[in-house]
């Protein structure tokens, strides 16, 4: 065979047992000239064939087959030993540069960690957070400095081996353990809270923890990673803003909020008492001496009782300007006072001056279990107020029945206003009866609500300062149904009479009202009279006097027959004064003394009324004592009802008195 | 682990395992460790033909190469190199053209330490480290080593790689982004197991690697077809690699390559 046509067969039995990557004519060429060097140099055809990477499996067998019909076996022998040397020489090579690539990859490997782990040291190193990578039995493996200094040791490595939890506030050992398994159980990423640490000097730290898991390469969990900040400045800070908001800057002691606070935590049951001070006279030493001398005295003050709530481990607070609360374990109340009052009645010099103190104190002893802190408040300052009415240092304990009865009648006065404004006051009208005839004068204008009778109205008025506008309204109102009366039943119409309270009979405006209010409803002047509370007249004021030259009937209400009283009858003219009293029953000393006084006043040329008559032996009893006239007989009717009966009455009443 | 925290190196372990040696061992390469061969031992048993197989795929590699050098082509971008073995590209290129540039891409340690070795001393050739997966990684980094010029054709190569590529890692949009980024003109050769030819066999391969780090996902032909969407194929098409440009006459029977390729040319 000639050698073109055996490379040809070679090389095609060749490239099915090997990727040689050359082009056919290129292998071709090259098997033909090993072909040609194989007689002399099998070896050399060997090499050939393996720089060739004719090294399949089958690459030699399929040369063999190839090349024996033609070659001898002796040079086919050489040419497979060689082979097998070539190729053991070769896979030595790969496998040397193989291991080359390792090593480089592993130091390229080696490389990138340790500049991963030198990052991370730096980080580790120097963080101002304090960072510990603990195991998941919480042993720590490795603390930076930070965290040592946090938690008082002197570097990390003091902390390898400790268990972190030695740290842990004992109170917030269960949660924080929770939160940790949380975190290595896969239900959260990480977590973060604000905890107390234990230092090792045993001082708590505050801090901000943040917790995060490491996991090996199959994701399992392995190490936890907590990050540490200490806070405990910033919740001094914190502390230190609550403390303003709880105490008194001057003094130092709670507030008043933070009193009630305090007190509520102490209504566990325990029996308590409650003194709530207020320094007597407090404002004379501020404007006399000035307040710098006050605000001093205030400190000496707290100073002192400070030191008594100490040895009676009661809680103080100042709660006013002058005003301090101490709330103690039941106690002796007696003697309690007596310790507050010595510490404050010891000599005080403040600026040079020597001043004493004393305090009226209301007292709350033993409340019952279920009472509000605000309540008790409540309740030891009007105790407060009663002693102070009652003088300087002066105390008073808390009267639950009495409390029970101001406290209705304030929260009737305070509302009153809404009653009046829906229209729940009502004006009324009572017959006032002349004894001697039994016909009626006139008719009486009254305020009513709520089963209160008029004068407890008109005191109630007075003390809320709604005596003034609910007196203006009832004095226009009725004024224009006496009008509309007088416009309707002419002389059948009756007088209309109006009481007024204290406060309007004082008031400067008044003869401008009732001016005002007659022009308005043109009710004729001769139809109207006026009752002023005689403290007014007393008092010196001349509404009385003005309204009479008005042309404007008055009374004196409230009359007692006084001495004072009958010499203001010398000197204001007035028709009448209205007294009320219990009806002179005949027989008794009393009767007499009555119809002296009665007759006395009807020298001055003044009639005598009674208000609060309601039965005709009264009535009877008054008659024969001599009086003019009486109020009550018969129950107040409505406008309407009034109304009614004047369009009924057969016979008019007679139109004046 | 985040995709972040594994870009630090997983370390080197012989004793895993890799496709790239694997390949290399099919190959009759001596680049390999004793678990490679012991898994090319499974692997020969569920497709004998596995040697013939890597063969073709190796030689499809170089005529597909000199095929885009006919056409213009002088820079490649060799996605998924794996390990230098017999007859890499930019041997290939540059015996044709001297001033042939190739950039290889693979992402495992060793495989990447050994392409350095090889290509030290060759100015105009380097690898990539990088997960070809991530194609603007990958095309940053290809642009920064100054081989590649983007605004000229190049030669993109995937020869037996998006086999190793789950369907959730969306290979087609990976290859579009490779076709986006590369001018008209540019060539993508690809190659892919498929289970149309002896889907027995390719089963076995299937499972044998399984368990292994480079499971092997085969697609069909109208899968193939999908990621040439955007190039034309050139002729013949998608075809068993022994039927692809055969030099001479062919001796290899098709219906046991177990393997496609295709030349695609983006217009």
């Amino acid at each position: 065979m000639e050698l073109p046509e055996l490379a040809a067969r070679w090389m095609h039995a060749l490239t099915s047992t090997a990727y040689i990557p050359l082009s056919y004519a290129e292998i071709e060429q090259a098997l033909l000239d090993a072909l040609a060097r194989l007689p002399e140099s099998p070896e050399s055809v060997a090499d050939r064939l393996v720089s060739l990477h004719a090294t399949g499996p089958d690459s030699l067998r399929a040369t063999i087959e190839v090349l024996s019909p033609t070659f001898g076996l002796a040079p086919l022998a050489r040419l497979s030993s060689a082979y097998a040397q070539a190729m053991r020489m070769d896979a030595f090579d790969q496998q040397e540069q193989i291991k080359v690539a390792i090593v480089r990859a592993k130091q390229r490997v080696e490389r990138t960690l340790k500049v991963s782990q030198a990052r991370f040291r730096e980080v580790f190193d120097s963080a101002a957070l304090g960072i510990v990578i603990t195991d998941l039995t919480g042993r720590c493996v490795e603390a930076n400095d930070t965290l040592a200094e946090i938690v008082g040791l002197r570097s990390g490595a003091d902390l390898t081996d400790r268990d972190l939890r030695d740290f842990y506030h004992p109170e917030d050992m269960a949660a924080l353990g929770a939160s940790y398994r949380k975190v290595s159980e896969g239900h959260l990423d990480r977590f973060r809270d604000q905890r107390k640490l234990v230092r090792a000097d045993g001082e708590p730290v505050w801090v901000h923890l943040v917790v995060s898991v490491l996991r090996d390469a199959d994701g399992d969990p392995t190490h936890h990673v907590t990050m540490v900040e200490d806070i405990s400045e910033l919740h001094l800070l914190q502390r230190n803003l609550d403390h303003q908001l709880l105490h008194d800057s001057l003094t130092g002691l709670s507030n008043r909020q933070h009193f009630v606070s305090q007190l509520e935590r102490q209504l566990d049951g325990t029996p308590i008492t409650l003194y709530h001070l207020g320094l007597d006279a407090f404002s004379v030493v501020n404007n006399g001496l000035g307040h710098e001398t006050g605000d001093k005295l205030l400190k000496i003050v707290a100073r002192r009782l400070t030191k008594l709530a100490h040895d009676k481990k009661a809680v103080l607070a100042r709660i006013g300007g002058d005003e301090f609360a101490l709330v103690a374990v039941a106690d002796n109340v007696t003697s309690t006072i007596v310790e507050i009052q010595d510490a404050l009645g010891e000599a005080t010099f403040v600026d040079d001056h020597g001043i004493a103190l004393s305090a009226s104190i209301g007292v709350v002893d033993r409340p019952p279990a279920f009472v509000t802190a605000a309540e008790l408040m409540r309740c030891a300052n009007a105790a407060l107020r009663q002693a102070k009415a009652r003088g300087k240092r002066q105390w008073a304990l808390h009267d639950p029945h009495d409390d029970a009865r101001r406290r209705g009648k304030y929260a009737l006065a305070s509302s009153m206003p809404g009653a009046w404004e829906h229209g729940e006051i009502e004006i009324v009208y009572a017959p006032v009866h002349d004894l001697e005839t039994g016909e009626v004068l006139g008719a009486v204008a009254r305020l009513h609500w709520d089963h209160l009778s008029h004068n407890d109205l008109m005191a109630l008025a007075d003390s809320t300062g709604l005596s003034l506008p609910i007196g203006r309204w009832l004095l226009r109102e009725a004024c224009a149904q006496a009008a509309r009366w007088a416009g309707e039943f002419g002389d059948r119409a009756p007088a209309l009479h109006i009481a007024l309270g204290a406060l309007q009979s004082r008031d400067e405006d008044l003869v401008a009202d009732v001016k005002g209010a007659l022009d308005e409803t043109g009710l004729p002047a001769e139809r109207l009279r006026i009752a002023l509370d005689i403290s007014s007249v007393l008092a010196g004021d001349d509404n009385a006097l003005v309204l009479h030259d008005s042309g404007i009937v008055t009374a004196l209400d409230g009359f007692r027959g006084g001495h004072d009283e009958l010499a203001v009858l010398t000197e204001v003219p007035v028709r009448s004064v209205i007294t009320r009293a219990p009806a002179p029953a005949p027989g008794s000393r009393l009767r007499r003394a009555m119809r002296d006084l009665i007759a006395t006043v009807h020298s001055f040329g003044v009639r005598f009324g009674v208000d609060e008559v309601h039965t005709p032996d009264d009535a009877e009893h008054w008659r024969s004592a001599g009086a003019d006239g009486v109020i009550g007989l018969l129950p107040a009717l409505s406008a309407a009802e009034v109304t009614a009966l004047l369009a009924r009455a057969a016979s008019p009443p007679p139109g004046a008195s | 682990m985040s995709e972040r925290v594994s870009r630090v190196p997983e370390g080197v372990d012989t004793g895993k395992p890799s496709a790239a040696r694997l390949y290399d061992y099919l190959l009759g390469g001596g680049h390999n460790f004793a678990a490679d061969r012991a898994l090319a031992e499974k692997f020969l048993r569920a497709q004998p033909n596995a040697r013939t197989i890597a063969r073709l795929n190796r030689a499809f590699l170089r005529r597909a190469v000199l095929f885009m050098m006919d056409n213009g082509i002088r820079q490649f971008l060799d996605l998924g190199s794996g390990i230098p073995t017999v007859g890499n590209v930019h041997e290939i290129a540059q015996k044709s053209d001297p001033g042939s540039r190739v950039v290889y891409v693979d992402f495992e340690e060793v495989a990447v330490a050994h392409s350095q070795l090889i290509l030290e001393n060759d100015p105009r050739a380097a690898i990539i480290q990088e997960d070809m997966t991530r194609p603007e990684a990958v095309l940053k980094a290809a642009e920064a080593s100054g081989l590649i010029d983007f605004a000229q054709p190049v030669g993109v190569l995937t020869v037996g790689v998006f086999h190793f590529v789950p369907e959730k890692a969306d290979p087609a949009s990976v290859v579009a982004a490779y076709r986006d980024a590369v001018p008209a003109g540019s060539y993508l050769a690809f190659s892919h197991f498929t289970q149309d030819l002896q889907p027995e066999e390719m089963a076995g391969i299937v499972e044998v690697m399984k368990k292994s780090q480079n499971p092997i996902f085969p697609r069909t032909r109208t899968e193939v077809e999908g990621f040439f969407s955007g190039f034309e194929l050139t002729e013949p098409g998608i075809v068993p690699l022994p039927l692809w440009r055969p030099e001479g006459t062919n001796t290899d029977d098709p219906d046991k390559a177990g393997i496609y390729g295709a030349v695609g040319r983006k217009p």
